[in-house]
């Protein structure tokens, strides 16, 4: 193989990697889609009128602007994603060009501006989980759901992503969904999580493997003396 | 001047040179060894001192070679040129510079090139004054009449960084 | 709430009583004492060290920074060393403090710049061979002073970063892939251009400059971002392709597109123009012109009269020779009486033509002379020039604190002068007040209703605007020239005259300022045109001599059935269609002249190509006529020309300076101030598609007719945002 296409092929690989990454943000740009063009209506809630209210409540005269991303965060939360009328529905009712909203829309990408299912699946692969394994978690997903990172399954329950650190590397691998962090994942637990999903029950959040949060297995390996007290290393003068 | 039959390789910046001529009878040497060194003045006849030959201003333009046509009746503008917009540096714009009036231009019909019967039609383009006397001078020896421009000198206003986040001003409008 | 400025505003109001004077720097300050390359220099507190770099003719490398714009702070090119601080500091940002020893050329600088610099360049495309800022690039120019010969970044895996290219419009030019996110076009187009559709989407690597949905970039101003762009990422359409830098001739001139006479650079080469860029003239324009300005000189080049033209026995125009033209001219000019002689002028005329026409009617016994543009001529008209110029200067604008807009859009009508009005509306919270048409300027103004009524009832002390200008310490007015016009333009003028005499008792300003819309229009009132072409209609006209009137206010309708018309001007367009003989003449690019812009400031143009085929200078033509019809006129060069009218108005010698106007009080004396001016004074130009072809050259422009078809396809974008006009 020529160097040349060895670089080509290895930049394709590469390249599949970031658009699965880049998946769940894609295009700075907007084209209109059968699911989002501005026909797709929206209106918040009465619900959320009264939240907009609380939130806008916050915010000094004058300075409304900064309430773009609750408000966008709210009108997500009620749409499951972000199309661009609910974008122009946020900038409406914060008196800005509606190129503001876009602007923090696409800076964030927590906000997803295409559709995602019900229940959104982001495995973190940056290092830590990497190296814990966080791969096989992706594979055994793509291999139960029948997608890949950046595809949404045809019932419109999940969407997966590879995106980068979702800061709990001391309980690697783990996925996000939605809202809730599922932590030290094992290929049987993820069966276990979709699995529940799917039957439409709750499966607990947090760590899998049967830690409170972040402390060691088993007991403790440090700090396990008494604390001492106030005064503690101060030179005898100061005491 | 080289002396006859003689060819030479200057060596630049050394102000000597081999020459392949001998030194009695005239005859050139086929190996460049036996060349003998000879200093530069040696061959070189030697300078006549430059005595200023004084020309008024009334003939400079007369033994120029330019046609009459191009050289009546023509009047430069003495002006500093402004920055250009498309770039953001001022260095073009400290010294004067002269442009004489347009004269008409054409294309060649077989190659494309650009003529023009006005041989000054490049003054500007080439000469630039460190101050605007210095341009009238120039002027004023050819015979042109002129016309000064004072350049439009840009305002300094002091602005801000802090403006952009100024809690109570139209200036924190929301961009980058 | 106006969208321009945004909700902020209402902020503003509420806090403003309290607040404002509290937050403005004190007036009396102390200069601080900066060091600039061991240089000592004393400046102003609060400037930056770029600015004071700057007065002692330091140039400070810059991307981001741009003069006219907000400091953003984001290329980090303009890094210099200041005496302990232990990082470079970024110059743009950085206010200048008491003792700062500030070196901008040392080691540690050019190593800073150098990191800046290769960083800059990861990511641009090395296009420059096909890249039309080739030549005039700030990144080619910096990245050769400043830059390193080599970079380190391998991208061999993942390649520089594409970007698709945008469509905005049929002006500018989009190559994103070159773009290094200065967000001097951002900042211009929601500063300036008050286009807030322009920004940043994504992050990062993503990150790219653009409309984020595709739309038209909708200002008259949008040209401008062509030149603040320091790479080619925004580039003209019109000169795609077209020349290098190095290979044109630049001549500066003057712009004849509006009223203001912004100052403007020809480029041409082989007698051929090839684009128009702004000139810096901060008493005018700035840095800015119009698109109109900068983008309508391609209709300089189609539909213009080559040879002289002959109307035929039978109805048709014949070429002719120069020779036939002028015999015919001038014998028609001989044989009609006096009384039924008239000219006409148009607006894009320089000042010699005119009084080369007017010499020539004045040798024939006729003082018919005048203007296709109307303005009253009762109540002292033209004769005092405080009447009909901008008293004040656009500067003005600037340091003003209330504007009372009557009948006029100044957006479309002097599209600089707007963005200096926008300028002063977001710095210096400046109250601006609209009597005329509901259309969107560029800032949130008070409006007065489409009567000019409302200025009784400013004149009366009614209604809360009328309280903001009567408080003001600096209060304008500024009247489109298209207001006054008529019968009621007469008392309208009248009345503002009055206006201004109450607000600017003892104040420096002179309050009243005329926005005239043609370039032409002020000089020809200067040497004593009448403006308005009334009189014409009052006797049948035997001989009708157009200069350039193409406005078709005169038409043969309005002449004896007889009657012979002679057009001299560029373009084949209305007047050239009823004459019987055409002269052609040479346009604002073509020939040496003198403009006076509405503030009365007269200015040169200088030709940069020659009058194409047997086309002429149009002073030459009229002398010519004169020589031929047996009264030649007393000049035959410029310089003559120029003594002549030294002779009637000295003042239009007085070239860049701006000459005041007295007699204000006069004027004033002699206004006609009683009768109803309850007329609708709304412009004409109204919206953005109004704007692209208001002259004879733009209409022939096909850029300018693209831009306008964009501006109307524009109107039915879903996705371009409705303007909304709720006010203060």
């Amino acid at each position: 193989m020529s160097l040349t296409s060895n670089m080509m092929l290895q930049a394709s690989r590469l390249g599949g990697i970031v658009t699965k990454r880049g998946g769940a943000t894609g295009l700075m740009v907007h084209r209109d889609t059968k699911e989002n063009n501005l026909n797709v209506k929206f209106k918040f809630t009465p619900e959320n009128e009264d939240r907009i209210k609380a939130i806008c409540a916050i915010y000094p005269e004058g300075h409304k602007a900064g309430a773009l991303i609750p408000l966008l965060d709210l009108a997500q939360r009620q749409h499951g994603w972000l199309p661009i009328s609910a974008m122009h529905e946020v900038a409406r009712i914060l008196e800005v060009p509606r190129m503001r909203a876009y602007e923090v829309a696409t800076f964030y990408t927590m906000f997803n501006r295409q559709p995602v299912g019900k229940y959104f699946l982001q495995v973190c692969a940056t290092t830590p989980c990497m190296l814990r394994g966080a791969e096989t978690i992706t594979e055994t997903i793509e291999k139960k759901l029948g997608i890949h990172a950046g595809e949404t399954t045809k019932d419109g329950l999940f969407t997966l992503a590879e995106v980068e650190c979702l800061g709990a590397c001391v309980n690697a691998p783990m996925i996000q969904i939605n809202d809730d962090y599922f932590e030290d994942l094992t290929p049987k637990d993820v069966h276990e999580i979709l699995d529940d999903l799917k039957a439409g029950r709750k499966p607990a959040a947090g760590p899998r493997s049967g830690r409170l949060a972040a402390e060691p297995f088993g007991e403790l390996t440090s700090l396990k003396e008494t604390p001492p007290g106030p005064g503690f290393g101060l030179q005898a003068a100061l005491k | 001047m080289l002396r006859a039959g003689a060819s030479r390789c200057l060596v630049v910046g050394n102000s000597t040179l081999r020459c392949l001529s001998t030194g009695k009878d005239n005859l050139p040497v086929t190996r460049s060894h036996d060349a003998k060194k000879m200093e530069l003045n040696d061959i070189l006849e030697k300078p006549s001192t430059k005595v200023p030959v004084k020309v008024s201003s009334d003939e400079t333009m007369d033994i120029g070679g330019v046609p009459l046509q191009h050289q009546d009746a023509r009047t430069a503008r003495i002006f500093r040129p402004a920055r250009e917009t498309p770039q953001s540096a001022w260095a073009n714009t400290k010294s004067w510079t002269i442009e004489l009036d347009n004269r008409q231009r054409w294309e060649n019909p077989l190659i494309g090139w650009s003529g023009t019967a006005d041989p000054l039609s490049n003054v500007g383009m080439n000469m630039k004054f460190a101050t605007k006397e210095d341009a009238i001078a120039f002027c004023e020896k050819n015979r042109w009449e002129f016309d000064v421009e004072e350049p439009h000198e840009r305002k300094i206003k002091p602005k801000n960084y802090g403006q952009n986040f100024s809690w109570n001003r139209r200036t924190r409008i929301g961009t980058k | 709430m106006h969208r321009v400025g945004g909700q902020l505003v209402r902020g503003v109001k509420a806090q403003q009583k309290r607040s404002l004077s509290a937050a403005l720097p004190p007036k009396k300050v102390n200069k601080v004492e900066v060091f600039i390359d061991g240089k000592s220099l004393l400046v102003d507190p609060g400037m930056t060290i770029l600015q004071a770099c700057a007065l002692v003719g330091v140039d400070i490398p810059r991307f981001c920074y741009h003069d006219r714009l907000s400091i953003a702070g984001n290329c980090r090119m303009c890094l210099v060393e200041v005496e302990k601080s232990v990082k470079p500091v970024a110059s743009c940002a950085m206010p200048v403090m008491n003792g700062m020893k500030v070196k901008t050329n040392s080691d540690f600088v050019r190593k800073a710049r150098e990191g800046v610099m290769e960083f800059m360049l990861n990511n641009h495309p090395l296009d420059c061979p096909i890249c039309d800022q080739g030549g005039e690039c700030d990144l080619q120019d910096q990245a050769v002073a400043f830059g390193s010969d080599r970079g380190r970044l391998q991208s061999r895996y993942d390649g520089k970063r594409a970007l698709e290219d945008k469509n905005i419009g049929p002006l500018v030019k989009t190559v994103m892939t070159r773009c290094i996110q200065c967000t001097r076009c951002v900042r211009f187009a929601n500063e300036v251009a008050a286009f807030p559709d322009f920004g940043t989407t994504g992050r990062g690597q993503d990150l790219q400059i653009g409309t984020y949905v595709e739309k038209f970039f909708a200002s008259e101003l949008s040209g401008n971002i062509i030149d603040i762009c320091p790479v080619g990422a925004l580039t003209s359409k019109q000169y795609a392709f077209t020349a290098r830098p190095w290979e044109t001739r630049k001549t500066e001139s003057v712009d004849v597109m509006d009223g203001t006479g912004s100052n403007i650079v020809l480029s041409h080469r082989t007698g051929e123009l090839l684009r128009v860029i702004p000139k810096i003239n901060d008493d005018i324009n700035e840095e800015w012109i119009g698109d109109q300005s900068r983008f309508a000189v391609d209709g300089l080049k189609v539909q213009r009269l080559l040879a002289p033209m002959i109307r035929g026995a039978d109805g048709q125009l014949k070429p002719a020779s120069w020779e036939e033209a002028l015999f015919t001219v001038a014998a028609k000019l001989r044989e009609t009486p006096a009384e039924q002689k008239a000219a006409v002028a148009g607006g894009l005329n320089d000042v010699e033509s005119l009084i080369a026409l007017k010499d020539l009617f004045n040798r024939f016994n006729s003082e018919n002379v005048m203007t296709e543009e109307e303005f009253p001529e009762t109540s002292g008209g033209s004769d005092l020039r405080s009447n009909y110029v901008f008293n004040d200067g656009i500067a003005s604008v600037e340091s003003a604190d209330a504007i009372l807009l009557v009948g006029t859009n100044p957006r479309f009508e002097a599209p600089t002068l707007n963005a200096r009005i926008r300028k002063s509306f977001l710095y210096s919270d400046v109250q601006i007040g609209v009597i005329g048409a509901e259309t969107e300027l560029t800032y949130e103004y008070d409006y007065l209703g489409a009567s000019a009524k409302a200025i009784d009832d400013i004149l009366a002390g009614k209604g809360d605007f009328a309280k903001t200008l009567s408080s003001a310490a600096t209060p304008l007015i500024i009247v489109g020239s298209q207001a006054l016009k008529g019968e009621s333009g007469a008392v309208l003028l009248g009345k503002l005259q009055q206006l201004a005499e109450k607000l600017g008792n003892g104040k420096q300003v002179k309050v009243l300022n005329v926005l005239q819309r043609w370039a032409g229009q002020t000089g020809a009132q200067d040497i004593g045109y009448k403006a308005g072409t009334s009189s014409i209609r009052k006797t049948p006209i035997k001989f009708l001599y157009l200069l350039g009137a193409d406005e078709g206010k005169v038409t043969k309708a309005n002449l004896d059935p007889s009657a012979f018309v002679v057009y001299q001007g560029h373009h084949g367009d209305a007047g050239a269609e009823m004459a019987d003989v055409i002269l052609p003449g040479a346009a604002y690019t073509e020939k040496e002249g003198t403009y006076v812009n509405t503030e009365g400031r007269s200015q040169r143009a200088y030709p940069a190509v020659s009058p194409p085929g047997e086309a002429r200078v149009d002073w030459k033509i009229i002398r010519a006529v004169s020589e031929v019809a047996g009264k030649a006129l007393p000049y035959s060069d410029l310089k003559e020309i120029r003594q002549r009218l030294n002779e009637i108005a000295p003042h239009l010698l007085r070239y860049r300076d701006l000459e005041p106007s007295p007699f204000v009080k006069q004027a004033l004396q002699l206004a006609q101030t009683s009768g109803s001016i309850d007329v609708d004074v709304s412009p004409a130009l109204r919206e953005l598609s109004d704007y692209y072809q208001t002259n004879v050259i733009s209409r022939n422009s096909r850029s300018m007719a693209q831009a306008k078809k964009a501006a109307i396809e524009n109107k039915t974008n879903p996705y371009a945002e409705e303007p909304t006009y709720a006010r203060l």
